[in-house]
C-alpha cells in the first residue's frame, strides 16, 4: 500500500520564505543605489511600483499565488518577457541532454550489472567495479571542468568546443555539418552527466540480480531444465528490475535539478544555467517560477515512481 | 550476576564481530586509517605548512610565532609592514651570519598569504619546485590552500552530518515510536519538505543571506535531515514489535527509557552504514556551492573556489587538476570506508553502494 499525498501547501510555505528573503535582498540594494547616485524620491516610488515593491509582502504573495493558479508566473525583470516563455524556451536543451544521458545510463548499466552479477567475483567484475567506484568518487561537474581544461583547447588538446549548446553559425551549416556540430558539443557534457549515475545504477542492478539469483524460484526454474539464459533474462531479470523501474520517475526531477552545475560549467543555455543566472541577476520572478516548476516536476516524478512500482510489482496494490 | 555478564558478552561480540569483519576488508580498513590520520594531521597543519616560523632565536631570546603574533619591528625588519615576514627574516639572518636563526615549517607558505612580491611571473604561476602545485590568481600557494581546504571541508561535512543525523534520528524515532497520527502527519510534512529542489534553494538562500560557516551548516542541516528519518522510523517500527520491548513495557519502563535505552541502540545500523555516504554528499555540496560562489566566504581556502578560478583561467590546468585529484582521493577513500562498513554490518554477502 502506498499513500502519497499531493501537497497543496508545500510551495506556499517555502515561497513565502523566499519571497520575504527576496524583499530583504532587494531592500538594501535599492537603498544603496539611492544613497549612491541619489535618485529622486518620486522616481524611486515609480521603480518600486514597477516591480511591485510598494505593497506589503503578504499582499504581493497573495497576488502571486492567485496568478499561479492562472498559470501566470509574472514577467521577468531581465528578459522583459513572461516567465513562462523564458522557462519553456530553455526546456528543449535540458531535455536533450537529460534524455541522452538517461538512455545511455540505462542502456549501459543494466546489461553491465547483469553481466557482473552472473560473473560475480571474476576479474572482469573486480576491474569494472573499481572503475565504477572511481567514477562514483568524481563529482560530474568537477570532471566536466577538468575535461574542458584537458580537451577544450585550454592547456592541452583542442578536440572539443569550450561549452555551449551549438556553434554560433549553426543555422548556416549543411545538415550533415549540423549533426556533426551537435555531436561535437554533446560529448563532454554527456560524459559528466553520466559519470556518477553509472556507479549507482550498475551496482544496484548487480545486487538486485544476485539477490534474485539466490531465490528459490530460480532454483526451481533451473531444476525444470530451462537454459541459463532464459532463467537469467526471463525469470531473474524481471524481478530484479523492480527497484530500478521505480527510479524512472525520479528521472523527471534529476533532468532539471541535476543539470544545474553541469550546465553552468559548460555554459549550456538550459534550465540550470537560467536558474543560476536569474539568481545572480536577482530576477526573482524567474527564480520563483523555476522553483515552482522544479517542485512540481519532483512531485510528479514521485507519483510516477509509485505508479510504476505498482505496475511492475504485482505484490503492491494501491489501497 | 552470571546472567548479566553473559548478556554483556553477547552484546559486545556482535560489535566486535562487525569490527573484525571491517578490519578484514583491507581496502576499507586502510582507507579508514589513512583518512583518520590525515584528518588529525590536518589540525596540526600550521606546524608543517604555513607562513609563521615555528621558532625564532633573536638576540638571545626565543620567539614562537606559530602561537603568537609578532610585529615586524620586533625583529627590526624595516621593509615589512605589520606582521613579520619570517622567510625574509631567515634569509637576513643567514646573510648576517650571527647566532640568530629561524626554524620554518617544512613548507613555508600559508593558505591566505599573498605572494605577489615574491613571484617573478604574473600569477597564477606554474607548479615549480618552490610552489609544488603552483599559485592561484591572487598569488596564493595552491598546495597550502588544498591542505587547509581539506581540513575545512571534512570538518564542515562532519558537523553537518552529525547535526542532520541527530535531527533525523530524533524525528524518525519519534515518528516510529509513537506511530498513528503523529506518524502520518509527520511523514506528510517530511514528504513536502523533501520535494524542494535542495541545491537550488540552497543557492537562493546563500545568494540572499551572506553565507558564513555557521549559516551554511545550518542551511545544509535544514535540508539534509530527511533521509535518515525514513530508515530510523522503519527500524523503530520493527523493533517496537519485538518481545524485549514488551518486556520493558511490562516492567514499567517509561517512554524515554524504552526509546533511548532499549530501542535506539538496536536501531542504529542504518545510521552507521549511511554515515560515510552522507559525509561524501556533504563534501560534494560544499564544493558545489563554493564553485558557484555561494559557499564559504573568501578568503577561506576551499577546493570549489580553486576550481572556479580554474574555469576562469582555463589554460592553467593545475588550478582545476589538483583540487580534482585531492577531492577524488578523499571521496574515493571515504567511499571505500562506507562500502566496507556496509559489508561488515550487512549479513548478506555482496558489495553495495548506496
Amino acid at each position: 500500500m502506498i499513500l502519497q499525498v499531493v501537497p497543496g501547501g508545500p510551495l506556499e510555505m517555502e515561497i513565502m520564505r523566499i519571497r520575504m528573503g527576496g524583499a530583504m535582498g532587494e531592500g538594501p540594494s535599492s537603498t544603496s543605489s539611492s544613497s549612491g547616485i541619489s535618485i529622486p524620491e518620486s522616481a524611486m516610488e515609480e521603480i518600486k511600483k514597477f516591480y511591485g515593491f510598494d505593497k506589503p509582502i503578504y499582499e504581493r504573495y497573495i497576488v502571486w499565488v492567485g496568478n499561479l493558479f492562472k498559470l501566470n508566473l509574472g514577467k521577468s525583470y531581465v528578459y522583459a518577457e513572461p516567465v513562462w516563455d523564458v522557462i519553456t524556451s530553455r526546456f528543449p536543451v535540458s531535455i536533450y541532454f537529460g534524455m541522452i544521458s538517461f538512455l545511455l545510463t540505462y542502456l549501459v548499466c543494466i546489461p553491465l550489472g547483469v553481466y557482473k552479477a552472473v560473473k560475480n567475483g571474476s576479474t572482469f567484475d573486480i576491474i569494472s567495479s573499481a572503475i565504477v567506484f572511481i567514477g562514483y568518487s568524481i563529482p560530474g561537474f568537477a570532471l566536466g571542468a577538468f575535461l574542458l581544461v584537458m580537451f577544450g583547447g585550454g592547456s592541452f588538446l583542442d578536440w572539443f568546443p569550450l561549452g555551449g549548446f551549438r556553434s554560433n553559425d549553426y543555422d548556416t551549416l549543411s545538415s550533415v555539418d549540423k549533426i556533426k556540430d551537435q555531436i561535437h558539443h554533446t560529448v563532454l557534457p554527456v560524459i559528466s552527466y553520466v559519470i556518477s549515475g553509472f556507479a549507482t545504477l550498475t551496482i544496484l542492478t548487480k545486487n538486485s540480480v544476485i539477490e534474485n539469483l539466490s531465490q528459490d524460484y530460480i532454483r526451481t526454474a533451473f531444476s525444470k531444465g530451462i537454459s541459463e539464459k532464459r532463467v537469467i533474462f526471463y525469470h531473474a531479470l524481471r524481478n530484479s528490475l523492480i527497484p530500478i523501474a521505480t527510479g524512472l520517475g525520479h528521472f523527471l526531477g534529476i533532468l532539471v535539478a541535476g543539470s544545474f552545475l553541469i550546465e553552468t560549467v559548460f555554459n549550456i543555455d538550459g534550465i540550470g544555467l537560467l536558474g543560476y543566472k536569474s539568481i545572480v541577476q536577482r530576477d526573482y520572478p524567474v527564480v520563483m517560477g523555476l522553483l515552482v516548476i522544479n517542485t512540481l516536476l519532483l512531485l510528479v516524478g514521485n507519483i510516477i515512481s509509485d505508479i510504476i512500482y505498482a505496475i511492475v510489482d504485482p505484490r503492491i496494490r494501491f489501497k | 550476576m552470571s546472567d548479566k555478564s553473559k548478556e554483556e558478552k553477547v552484546s559486545t561480540t556482535l560489535f566486535q564481530k562487525r569490527w573484525k569483519k571491517f578490519k578484514s576488508l583491507k581496502r576499507g580498513y586502510y582507507s579508514f586509517i589513512i583518512v583518520v590520520i590525515f584528518y588529525i594531521f590536518s589540525f596540526l597543519l600550521p606546524f608543517f605548512v604555513g607562513r609563521d616560523a615555528l621558532i625564532v632565536k633573536y638576540e638571545g631570546e626565543y620567539y614562537f610565532p606559530v602561537f603568537k603574533f609578532y610585529l615586524a619591528e620586533t625583529f627590526r625588519q624595516k621593509e615589512v609592514q605589520g606582521e613579520a615576514n619570517y622567510r625574509m627574516l631567515k634569509e637576513q639572518f643567514k646573510q648576517q651570519d650571527n647566532d640568530n636563526w629561524v626554524l620554518m615549517p617544512v613548507y613555508p607558505y600559508g593558505p591566505n598569504e599573498n605572494l605577489l612580491d615574491e613571484l617573478t611571473e604574473i600569477p597564477p604561476t606554474h607548479p615549480n619546485n618552490v610552489h609544488f602545485f603552483g599559485t592561484d590568481d591572487r598569488g596564493r600557494d595552491v598546495l597550502a590552500r588544498l591542505l587547509y581546504g581539506f581540513n575545512i571541508g571534512i570538518s564542515f561535512s562532519l558537523i553537518v552530518t552529525i547535526l542532520s543525523y541527530t535531527i533525523g534520528v530524533s524525528i524518525g524515532s519519534m515518528l516510529g515510536f509513537f506511530g498513528g497520527k503523529v506518524d502520518i502527519f509527520g511523514q506528510r510534512l517530511i514528504e513536502i519538505w523533501s520535494t524542494l529542489p535542495f541545491l537550488y534553494v540552497m543557492i537562493i538562500l546563500s545568494s540572499i543571506l551572506n553565507p558564513n560557516f555557521l549559516l551554511l551548516t545550518f542551511v545544509l542541516t535544514l535540508f539534509g535531515w530527511m533521509g535518515m528519518t525514513y530508515y530510523v522510523r522503519g527500524e523503530f517500527y520493527r523493533e517496537k514489535a519485538r518481545d524485549y520491548v514488551s518486556a520493558a513495557v511490562s516492567m514499567g519502563a517509561g517512554n524515554s527509557k524504552i526509546i533511548f535505552k532499549h530501542i535506539l541502540p538496536n536501531a542504529l545500523t542504518p545510521v552507521i552504514t549511511f554515515l560515510p555516504f552522507a559525509i561524501v554528499a556533504n563534501i560534494f555540496s560544499l564544493v558545489a556551492l563554493d564553485y558557484l560562489g555561494f559557499g564559504l566566504p573568501p578568503p577561506t581556502p576551499s577546493w570549489g573556489q580553486l576550481m572556479s578560478q580554474g574555469m576562469q583561467n582555463i589554460e592553467k590546468w593545475w588550478l582545476i587538476g589538483t583540487p580534482l585529484i585531492a577531492m577524488f582521493l578523499t571521496l574515493l577513500s571515504i567511499t571505500f570506508i562506507g562500502e566496507a562498513i556496509r559489508e561488515a554490518f550487512d549479513p548478506k554477502v555482496y558489495s553495495r553502494l548506496r
